[in-house]
């Protein structure tokens, strides 16, 4: 059997064909594009400047913005893909390929469309950006899209694992994802610093550094932005990492590790339920 | 080929399918039958290896194999109940998907387009597809693979009459080639024309498996004849009833309940009590009043 011809192949390109027809991944490449467009355009605009900022601002300034946008969008499009209708998906995994090869197939397909619009959506952007601001800080740039591609990966899996239970129906799904994302990208760094104002400096330095591992959109948009600008654009709890690591390379290692338990562990438990599930 | 062995599967506290054991041989095309709830997709589904036996297991094809095995299912070509593919995708894209999943030649896609009556459609987006279309495109994708056993939940449910003669050809095509298959129909004329035995389902239990010959004996065990006759003898009924126990006269006509093997009988004793047949019409038991008829003495 042929690399082309192998079931996960065969799962990734249908998935990836069926997502670069789907208006939400168009619409996302073009928001995307857009916004960074925008953040670029607009960087100098508090200052009472004008014209694009270069890559490095562009990058710093849409941080933030990826860590909110990109989660959210994985696992809406994720979980509209993977939770299709019964009769498709009992098709699907009526054929004799492994359950996992197909829900690994299609999730790799996912990635690589939503890596795709991003990457049209960010290189347009780094076109004009290019024109008008040249190339300085171009390597933060790929950090950043980097770290989108991370925050993909992480919460496609966190879709493929929501959506893999066979009776779960898409409603449901979207609408705990929906609280995973509010839960994981803007209520769990507020109710964490808000913690952390009620305990003495050492216990609240430990629960900023734990939050900061535990939660995979913190853990992303600490380590893009450690790459980006070293610990200059560092908040509180980024700091508080970096002095339990003693440095940025026990930081660097330890937002890896996160990233990558995080890319893992939802897929591991997707794939086990798959396997479980009556369809 | 398919074999239940103790087969159970519950959903939370509702037992879909309680302890069922019969098997499904080569060659052989099983009906299963049973009222809306009865477990026939369930067991279907057991057969697909997409459900997990709550109790027993599903072996498939020879050597037999847990039907939730990835080799097991080598052997089988599913058609869910709904039918529902991509909307996004075309007809031709959807069968070479499948056919590249299956690893069938590349040649059986056109093969199978033409089945299904779907060659000026295959490469229209199947949102554009009516109910009929999507069911035929299943269909399509069910026979792309040379599967020895085919697992067909209500196929016939959206086919126009065209379709419905393509596919019992098919069937029949497949089954004289020794494939096996295993189908659930609220269809009784799919039964009648393609089973070789039917399995029927109450709430979830076994209640009958009749084949084709016992179906035939039980269908004409009630059918019957009647019969106007001209000058018949005050004696007939009684010189009869030996042979047509439930033989009676309604108005001016002489109705003679019974399979089909005592009519000649019973016409050779109307000729020798002296009377002669004006006009004589028989009837064949019907399936759907003696489905009616097993359902209800299985019901609770």
């Amino acid at each position: 059997m042929s690399f082309g011809s192998s079931p996960v192949v065969l799962c990734a390109r249908q998935e990836l064909l069926l997502a670069a027809r789907s208006r939400w991944t168009q619409i996302f490449a073009a928001v995307f594009g857009a916004l960074a467009l925008a953040v670029a355009a607009s960087g100098y605009v508090l200052s009472g400047g004008g014209g694009i900022e270069d890559y490095a601002r562009t990058a710093t300034s849409l941080a933030s913005l990826v860590i909110l946008l990109v989660p959210v969008t994985a696992l809406v499009i994720g979980i509209l893909a993977l939770s299709s209708d019964r009769g498709a998906t009992e098709i699907l995994y009526s054929q004799p390929v492994a359950r996992r090869t197909i829900l690994l197939g299609r999730v790799l397909g996912l990635f690589v469309a939503l890596a795709a619009a991003q990457a049209i959506g960010l290189g347009g952007a780094g076109l004009v950006i290019f024109w008008r601001a040249g190339s300085s800080g171009l390597s933060a740039y790929g950090i950043l899209f980097a770290g989108a591609l991370a925050a993909t990966a992480i919460f496609l899996g966190i879709a493929a694992l929501l959506a893999s239970g066979g009776s779960v129906r898409r409603s449901r799904a979207l609408a705990i994802a929906l609280i995973v994302w509010f839960g994981a990208v803007i209520l769990f760094d507020v109710a964490v610093l808000a913690a952390a104002t009620l305990l003495t400096s050492g216990p609240a330095s430990r629960l900023l550094v734990t939050a900061v591992l535990v939660n995979p959109a913190d853990a992303v948009r600490t380590a893009t932005l450690l790459g980006i600008h070293g610990t200059t654009a560092f908040g509180a709890a980024s700091l508080a990492l970096l002095r339990f690591t003693r440095g940025p390379v026990g930081a660097a290692l330890l937002l890896g590790a996160s990233t990558l338990f995080w890319i893992l562990a939802p897929l591991a438990l997707a794939v086990r339920r798959i396997e479980r599930a009556d369809l | 080929m398919i074999r239940f062995e103790e087969f159970g599967k519950s959903f939370g506290p509702r037992a879909a399918v309680t302890s069922l054991t019969c098997s499904v041989e080569a060659g052989e095309a099983v009906a299963l039958l049973g009222p809306n709830g009865s477990g026939k997709t369930t067991t279907l589904k057991g057969a697909a290896g997409l459900i997990r036996p709550t109790t027993g297991r599903v072996r498939i094809g020879a050597p037999p194999r847990d039907a939730r095995l990835p080799e097991a299912r080598r052997t089988i070509s599913y058609l869910p109940q709904k039918v529902a593919f991509p909307e996004a995708l075309t007809g031709r894209e959807v069968l070479e998907f499948y056919r590249a999943l299956r690893g069938a030649a590349p040649g059986r896609v056109p093969d199978v387009l033409k089945f299904a009556s779907l060659n000026g459609a295959s490469n229209r987006g199947i949102a554009s597809y009516s109910g009929g279309m999507v069911q035929r495109l299943g269909l399509a994708v069910a026979l792309l693979p040379d599967a020895p056993i085919l697992l067909l939940d209500e196929p016939t449910a959206a086919l126009d009459p065209d379709g419905l003669c393509a596919f019992y050809g098919l069937v029949e095509k497949r089954r004289s080639e020794g494939h096996t298959v295993l189908f659930t129909s609220h269809q009784l004329g799919d039964v009648e024309r393609l089973a070789d035995r039917l399995l029927l389902l109450v709430e979830g239990r076994l209640v009958a498996s009749l084949t084709q010959g016992e179906l035939a004996e039980r269908l004409a065990e009630r059918g019957g004849m009647r019969l106007r006759l001209d000058r018949p003898a005050p004696g007939l009924l009684a010189a009869i009833r030996p042979v047509a126990p439930r033989a009676t006269w309604a108005g001016e006509e002489l109705v003679v309940p019974g399979p089909a093997k005592d009519r000649p009988r019973v016409l050779d004793l109307v000729r020798e009590s002296g009377a002669s047949i004006v006009n004589l019409v028989a009837t064949e038991g019907r399936l759907d009043v003696l489905y009616r008829e097993l359902v209800s003495e299985d019901r609770p």
